[in-house]
């Protein structure tokens, strides 16, 4: 991780302890830690041997010493998570006394590290841009529309796996234009640009119906009459609309029929009809109508064709048998509209006036016409940049919305909605810039002002804007003192289960099962069940109900408030019939997902055994144990490999050792693993990988692969056996839970804040991991941790005195 | 603004030729995949690049018409054997994979012995398919790092757009048959941003590529149905020059009070502005839109062949009005591991590209070259049944690098890339040759290709060594 000068200067001042002599540092670990390392890391890492690049005695100063973040931070989670010292085959596994794992910590985090405890760095957070879910879910509470940004806006990059991480949160200038426009396309499906609208219905040709026919489709040889009915309220004059069509057939057709409107009863309009390929038959009426029911209705009677020969009826088109000619002449209905009343004291508020203009109409008075511009503006941008906007930018806006307004044949809502474009299209919108507390400026570390808390919490917990009473809070900065209570409220609320659906879509990856390439033909062989298509399809509807096992499994954690362990062994899941036909779990039946209680000994329970996750880390045709494997270490134990060397040796040459023979997956695997460049890091990702083999690409099981049955006993790394998947959850649940709690805590972390941890957020995820090892590991008291956290609650503050005056003081 | 009456330029004529072609032609254009109706014949002239004294030699071939250069990426490698001709020079024969290419032999060469020795692995360890791409057009080394201080280099594209761009309504156009992302992390601690662009407005600054049909021709043709287009695009401009001035103070204020690293960001939102005030500035200098007159694609279409065709065509028509005159299209991601069940292919690409030496997955490598080759030749023979204003046709007027960063697939290497330049270059590229480049940075090709752009003050680009004068 690139450290960059300029804000390690400005760090010195950050955490006291900083100042601190690196001689101290260096003399604590000659004292405290180098004893630890002769007595188990020198023998590979000293005295001039450097396995894997690592020697642990030498370093050319004290401030090398100190410097060496990289190695530390390695050094921690290898010791931690128990890989060093590595076991031996054969030998007694040599593990590290807890106070000398203690020891080591300490130092690295207090000394190497400088963590102050009292006053920890919180980093940096990048101003991030809201990313394409975040702008569809903040549009939809500030605008009540639905924009389809997923469609509109190229894809988001990630980093660290998420698609809010501000660092890779670029604005190309594609996006730049895409923004603009949907600032524009936004206001004009959502604002309203008049007052008052004449009501308006329209009726479809599907709508008039009678004897079984529709106005959708009437044939000129067969007589129909359809008809529509509705009621007004008011007494008015109405004007009704008919949008018809004589559609003919490619071929000539000499049918001919007589077409008759009627609008209650009394004929409107009568007209021969004949071939045409496409012949439009418009009328508009202007009618008085009555308070109540009326009613609208077609008439279709045939004539003698236009060839003079008498042509027979045919049969109902569907029973026309092949071959039969297939010229007609159809009359269709379009649309009949139906506009009024008319007269202007009947003219009701378009949808949604209220929402975008709560004090109902502009006042005729000019002055009070843009006193009520302003008004409307200061509490849009308001909600929009989630703090109050300044003076200065409300000014700005009434001008823009005046400017409009004021031209002969524009409405006030015209300019309105002009000026609410501009705030779309604002920085302030798109990006979330975080301020600290106006009381702590100055300081070189601050806790954010409360407005920036507000969308913080509402980011994290709904990936959309602060609502209404966050708002409030925030105003009265009442938030911070009310953090559980609102923490609570949040995600009880329904729009939590975007935090489901956000993190497990990319913590577990479950969103990609819904496009990852899996051949179902291919993995279930050609006599697998084949769906009404007659074909072996690993269709859509099977890939959302396993996004909603894993998303409705996490949210039951959550919701219930159960032990994050459950993520990883549990004696229940979410399922249908389907699903669970498919994973062979009985007494299942009906559509709907719902908890199940799984039978005793079996092997569901816990991410891993579930299908999006088995699918999401398979290739197209078969499993991958390596890539399973991985998924493993990185998202539930938190100790990757590092990445594949590069020039990996080709396993061609000793595959000949098979002699013709095709070898095992397991084989191929086991040659792996005879390479000492492979070794280390596939002997601790294929023994997990490998015990998952009795899943499927698509998470079924199977005791066998390609007629060899499968051996999924092993070991992990740290020297644990396992026979068989059931045990290796249940080993990973009870052996390595504090490994579990960190990954957990790591990634969601990342995800609260929207950036990567560095070393300085050390301290505050083992503060997280012992507040989980105390509270049984329950979900909420991760949730509570992270948004109580230093990261979460504080910022650095810029360091440059000249600039901090004007954003400290106070918006309005 | 006041526009005299232009002299016909050259890029009116393409338009007008554009608009005369026989509505047969127009649909074998546009493949069949979108049914198009035909130009209106009552259309009127479309004014194009309609710059009255363009300037000289920038982006255009010695008879004045213009020159327009575009980079399409496939991803994993080129099956080996396949892939390379026999013979040398003006005497060769095409391997398989390039068997589509047969009919235009005479418009191509085939490109051996460049390298991108800044995709090699040297102290950065894994992560070849991530340095493939981000180095394919940069000739730079990505740094190493998931997120923050994203750098590459800026690409070859952008040198050239920025010189050349502003003669064009759009000064570079960026495609994408890639719609889906991948969650999680890409490769080997290699930030996404490197695997799913090719082109960099500067070294931190990925230009994020269009995938949808639909937006880039609404974004190039305006949008709505054909015949409103026009009144559409001159509404939405004039709404946008009344906000310019709005965002660009808020944004400027804003940048004011942030962060030295903040500011980079907003930094970012000022470039995009300043580029969209100067589109709407080139835009009513350029006068009317072109109207294809044709039905809007309606997004992106299942089948991954017909995404590919209709990108191309939609690249075809933007180089044929003369929209752009610089593109870069990924077909996809290096690395992506996509299966290929239309030609029966059910295992991934990415999967079939380690084929430990197994013939049956390097004979699946060899269908997949083919697949892609067969659309881009496609996408070639529509370019060359174009005529352009010079009489010449659209292809001569080009050059379209066809390539990947990614030699062997593999082994992950970066020497002999598979590449094919096609096109004529207004007559300055000796095609219908294979050149044997002996070892040369791909950089140098670029500075030739910068060379004919126009952009002459170009000494060194990414890590070249000088211009590569044999193509």
């Amino acid at each position: 991780m690139a450290w960059r000068p300029a804000l390690a200067l400005a760090l010195g001042s950050v955490a006291g302890a900083a100042e601190q002599n690196p001689a101290v540092a260096a003399a604590n670990f000659h004292r405290n830690v180098k004893p630890i390392f002769e007595k188990y890391c020198l023998d590979c890492h000293g005295n001039g041997v450097a396995k894997g690049g690592v020697t642990l005695d030498e370093f050319a100063s004290d401030a090398e010493l100190v410097g060496k973040r990289d190695l530390w931070l390695a050094l921690l989670r290898n010791v931690r998570g128990g890989l060093m010292p590595p076991r031996e085959e054969g030998a007694e596994h040599v593990k590290l006394a807890e106070a000398e794992i203690g020891a080591i910590t300490q130092w690295i985090k207090f000394d190497a590290f400088k963590t102050d405890p009292k006053n920890p760095d919180p980093g940096r957070v990048t101003a991030r841009r809201l990313n394409r879910v975040e702008y569809r879910n903040t549009i939809r509470d500030l605008m009540g529309i639905d924009f389809n940004s997923e469609v509109e806006f190229p894809p988001d990059d990630s980093g660290h796996g998420f698609d809010n991480n501000g660092d890779v949160l670029t604005l190309s200038p594609l996006l730049m234009e895409k923004y603009l426009a949907a600032a524009e396309t936004i206001v004009e499906q959502a604002v309203p640009t008049v007052a008052r609208v004449i009501r308006e219905r329209s009726y479809s040709g599907r709508d008039f119906r009678g004897e079984g026919r529709s106005g959708e489709q009437m044939n000129a040889r067969n007589p129909a009459k359809v008809s529509r009915s509705f009621s007004v309220e008011k007494a008015d004059k109405y004007r009704v609309a008919f949008d018809l069509e004589v559609r003919g057939s490619f071929d000539f057709d000499a049918s001919r029929a007589r077409l008759t409107a009627f609008i209650d009863g009394e004929k409107r309009f009568e007209e021969d009809v004949m071939w045409h390929e496409r012949k439009p038959l418009r009328h508009v009426f202007e009618v008085e109508w009555k308070a109540g029911n009326h009613t609208i209705a077609f008439e279709l009677t045939p004539l003698p064709a236009a060839d003079g020969a008498p042509k027979p009826v045919p049969a109902a088109e569907p029973d026309r048998p092949r071959g039969a000619p297939t010229t007609a002449v159809n009359v269709r209905v379009n649309t009949v509209q139906v506009t009024g009343p008319l007269s202007p004291e009947h003219w009701t508020k378009p949808e949604n006036h209220a929402r975008f203009f709560p004090d109902g109409d502009a006042p005729a008075d000019p002055a009070a016409r843009d006193a009520y511009a302003e008004k409307l503006l200061r509490a849009f941008a308001g909600r929009a940049f989630r703090r109050p906007a300044d003076e200065t930018r409300v000014q700005q806006l009434a001008a823009i919305a005046r400017q409009v307004y004021g031209q002969p044949g524009k409405t006030f809502e015209e300019g309105i909605g002009r000026a609410m474009m501009a705030v779309l299209a604002s920085p302030r919108f798109l990006f979330r810039v975080e301020q600290p507390e106006a009381k702590h400026a100055g300081a070189a570390v601050a806790p954010i002002d409360e407005y920036s808390l507000a969308a913080r919490l509402s980011y994290f917990l709904w990936a959309t804007m602060p609502d209404a009473e966050l708002m409030r809070l925030a105003e009265r900065g009442e938030l911070r003192a009310q953090l559980r209570p609102q923490l609570t409220r949040m995600l009880a609320d329904p729009k939590a289960q975007m935090f489901t659906r956000q993190f497990t879509g990319q913590w577990l990856q479950a969103r990609d099962v819904e496009s990852v390439p899996i051949n179902a033909r291919a993995v279930l062989g050609p006599n697998a069940p084949r769906n009404r298509d007659g074909r072996i399809e690993f269709d859509g509807i099977f890939r959302r109900l396993m996004r909603s096992e894993t998303e409705m499994y996490f949210e039951h954690i959550l919701k219930q408030d159960r032990s994050l362990l459950e993520l990883v062994d549990s004696d229940y899941t979410f399922l249908n019939e389907r699903l669970a036909k498919h994973y062979g779990v009985p007494d299942v039946t009906g559509d709907q997902m719902r908890l199940v209680k799984l039978p005793a000994g079996s092997v569901r329970g816990g991410v891993l055994t579930q299908g999006a996750i088995l699918a999401v880390t398979s290739n197209p045709t078969r499993t991958s144990p390596v890539k399973r494997g991985l998924f493993i270490l990185e998202n539930i134990l938190g100790t990757p490999p590092p990445p594949a060397p590069p020039n990996v040796p080709d396993l061609e040459e000793s595959k000949e050792k098979f002699k013709g023979r095709e070898p095992k997956l397991s084989e191929m695997l086991m040659l792996h693993r005879e390479k000492p460049l492979c070794r280390s890091c596939h002997e601790r990702m294929d023994p997990l990988g490998l015990a998952m083999e009795n899943f499927n690409a698509l998470g079924g099981w199977r005791d066998t692969d390609a007629g060899q049955p499968i051996e999924p006993a092993g070991r992990l790394v740290t020297g644990e056996a396992f026979a068989d998947i059931r045990e290796l959850k249940k080993v990973i649940a009870r052996e390595r839970a504090v490994d579990v709690y960190r990954c957990l805590t790591e990634k969601m972390l990342m995800y609260a804040l929207g950036r990567g941890l560095e070393y300085h957020d050390v301290h505050t995820v083992d503060e997280i991991v012992d507040r989980l090892q105390q509270n049984g590991g329950r979900m909420s008291v991760l949730l509570q941790s992270v948004v109580e956290s230093v990261p979460f609650q504080k910022q650095r503050t810029q360091s440059t005195a000249g600039a901090s005056v004007s954003i400290h003081s106070p918006a309005r | 603004m006041k526009r005299s009456p232009a002299p016909a330029s050259p890029s009116d004529l393409a338009a007008q030729r554009f608009l005369q072609m026989n509505r047969r032609q127009f649909l074998r254009g546009l493949g069949t995949c979108i049914a198009l109706p035909m130009f209106g014949s009552a259309l009127r002239p479309l004014a194009g690049a309609a710059t009255t004294n363009p300037a000289a030699g920038l982006g255009v071939t010695p008879t004045g018409a213009p020159l327009r250069m575009a980079f399409v990426y496939f991803p994993n490698g080129a099956h080996q054997d396949y892939w390379w001709p026999t013979g040398e020079g003006a005497d060769f024969t095409f391997g398989r994979t390039m068997e589509p290419l047969a009919p235009l032999k005479g418009a191509v060469q085939v490109l051996g012995g460049l390298d991108h020795k800044n995709a090699t692995a040297g102290n950065d360890g894994a992560g070849d398919h991530a340095r493939a791409n981000a180095t394919f057009l940069t000739g730079m080394r990505a740094r190493k790092t998931d997120s923050t201080d994203i750098q590459v280099g800026i690409s070859i594209d952008q040198v050239v757009a920025q010189k050349v761009g502003h003669q064009t309504r759009f000064s570079s156009l960026e495609l994408s048959c890639d719609a889906v992302r991948k969650a999680g992390r890409c490769d080997s601690g290699y930030s996404c941003a490197y695997q799913y662009n090719l082109s960099w407005a500067s070294p931190s600054m990925p230009m994020a590529p269009e995938p949808n049909p639909r937006l880039v021709f609404e974004r190039l043709f305006g949008a709505g149905a054909p015949g409103e287009r026009q009144k559409n695009f001159r509404m939405r401009q004039e709404t946008q020059k009344s906000l310019l001035d709005f965002v660009l103070d808020d944004a400027k204020s804003l940048q004011r009070s942030l962060s030295s690293h903040d500011r980079d960001k907003l930094d970012e939102y000022l470039t995009g502005l300043r580029g969209i005030e100067a589109r709407i500035q080139r835009a009513e200098r350029f006068g009317e839109l072109p109207d294809p007159n044709a039905d809007t694609p309606t997004g992106i279409p299942p089948n991954y062949g017909d995404h590919m065709d209709i990108m191309f065509d939609l690249l075809a028509m933007a180089f044929e009005t003369d929209s752009t005159r610089v593109a870069t299209l990924l077909l996809a991601h290096d690395g992506s591991n996509r299966a290929f069940p239309q030609i029966g292919i059910a295992e991934g690409h990415h999967y079939c590209s380690h084929h430990r030496n197994e013939e049956a997955l390097m004979e699946k490598i060899g269908q997949i070259d083919l697949y892609y080759m067969k659309h881009f030749a496609k996408f070639l023979q529509k370019l060359d049944a174009k005529k352009d204003v010079d009489g010449k046709s659209i292809l001569h007027n080009s050059m379209i690098v066809y390539g990947c960063g990614n030699s062997d697939g593999n082994r992950h290497t970066h020497h002999n890339l598979p590449i094919v330049l096609a096109g004529g270059g207004g007559g300055t590229l000796r095609t219908g040759r294979f050149v044997k480049a002996n070892s040369r940075p791909m950089s140098d090709l670029f500075l030739s290709m910068a060379d004919r752009m126009g952009v002459k003050q170009l000494e060194r680009f990414g890590d070249s060594s000088g211009v590569l004068t044999a193509v």
